[in-house]
């Protein structure tokens, strides 16, 4: 009787631990999907969560100074990137951007670097014959930005035999266009350490 | 080993694991405990203190970590905001780290992406270094 016991007990727990299978298509060589907001700490250079970390200071810090009051027009300047890396600060300047819009307390208008593509759209409507005249967006009516945002990163790296540091400052301001005073400014600091 | 003796040491193992409460140094208020979602342990690192402000109509954060150990500690820590109907504001901040030297107490701030937002919690975790 005991014996039977164990058996069951054992047939019991064997079929409680089959597992079903995932719905994925996998190979050997098996990837998955990590967490985008994780901290990344595979090298010292600049990473994801860097870039996510001075998005969020930066525009927790702009929509918290009031600089928004009366949801006025921004546009993005460039980001000058100082470093000795090659980084994309296209990507700090749109996460930040996407941050501001989705709070609902700013516009923002075409960067310079958008401009060609507004402007080229702008032609196809009116000048290529295709569109009925009374649906085409028409050419000088744009809104001007009050305001714009400059960026720049730089960073000191600090190395000997067994330790690397890298410092990054990313400092964004806030330029009144038509004034060229700095309506808002902040910085954003981050260390990086790493041991051979 | 008999089976009885097997059974019990399986099932106490089990319960053992399923029990592992999340655990909060003592030096965190039981009013600040109720903002804190802790994973596993906050291994002895205390949130002593947590201000909320609104400003420009979004709302700010602050709390204050503090680290009792000689040793230093690597807090991971994120905030996540609410509205008033309980859902989450936003999609979510990024993890981030601090290094809390020993016997230091360490800032951490955050403001809300949305004026929705109403309530928070911070979730956190802390390890040796």
């Amino acid at each position: 009787m005991k014996k039977i016991s164990a058996i069951a007990l054992a047939v019991l727990a064997l079929s409680g631990c089959e597992s079903l299978s995932s719905p994925v298509v996998r190979f050997d060589r098996q990837v998955n999907y990590g967490d985008a907001k994780a901290v990344e700490l595979v090298t010292n250079e600049f990473g994801s969560t860097d870039l996510q970390m001075i998005a969020e200071k930066m525009v927790g810090s702009l929509l918290e100074s009031g600089a928004f009051e009366g949801r006025p027009l921004v546009t993005i300047s460039s980001v000058k990137n100082k470093t000795s890396e090659y980084i994309d600060t296209t990507n700090v300047m749109n996460s930040i951007q996407t941050a501001l819009v989705k709070s609902g307390r700013v516009r923002f208008t075409r960067s310079i670097a958008e401009m060609q593509t507004g402007v080229d759209e702008l032609q196809r409507q009116n000048q290529s014959g295709l569109y009925k005249s009374s649906g085409t967006a028409k050419v000088g009516n744009m809104s001007a930005a009050k305001f714009m945002l400059e960026g720049e990163l730089t960073s000191i790296v600090k190395q000997n035999s067994n330790t690397k540091d890298v410092f990054y400052k990313f400092t964004l301001k806030m330029f009144d266009v038509e004034g060229g005073t700095i309506e808002w400014q902040d910085e954003k600091q981050i260390r990086k350490t790493s041991k051979r | 080993m008999t089976p009885k003796f097997l059974v019990i040491v399986l099932a106490a193992a089990a319960l053992g694991g399923l029990a592992q409460a999340q655990t909060l140094a003592t030096a965190t208020p039981a009013a600040v405990a109720g903002k804190l979602v802790v994973r596993g342990s906050a291994d002895k690192v205390a949130v002593r203190e947590i201000r909320a402000t609104r400003n420009s109509d979004f709302m700010s954060v602050q709390a204050d970590f503090y680290n009792p150990e000689r040793s230093d500690h690597y807090v991971f820590y994120r905030f996540r905001w609410i509205d008033g109907a309980g859902n989450q504001v936003g999609d979510g901040e990024a993890w981030k780290q601090l290094l809390l030297l020993g016997q230091a107490q360490e800032t951490v701030k955050s403001v809300a992406p949305t004026p929705a937002a109403v309530d928070f919690r911070i979730e956190m975790n802390a390890e040796k270094k």
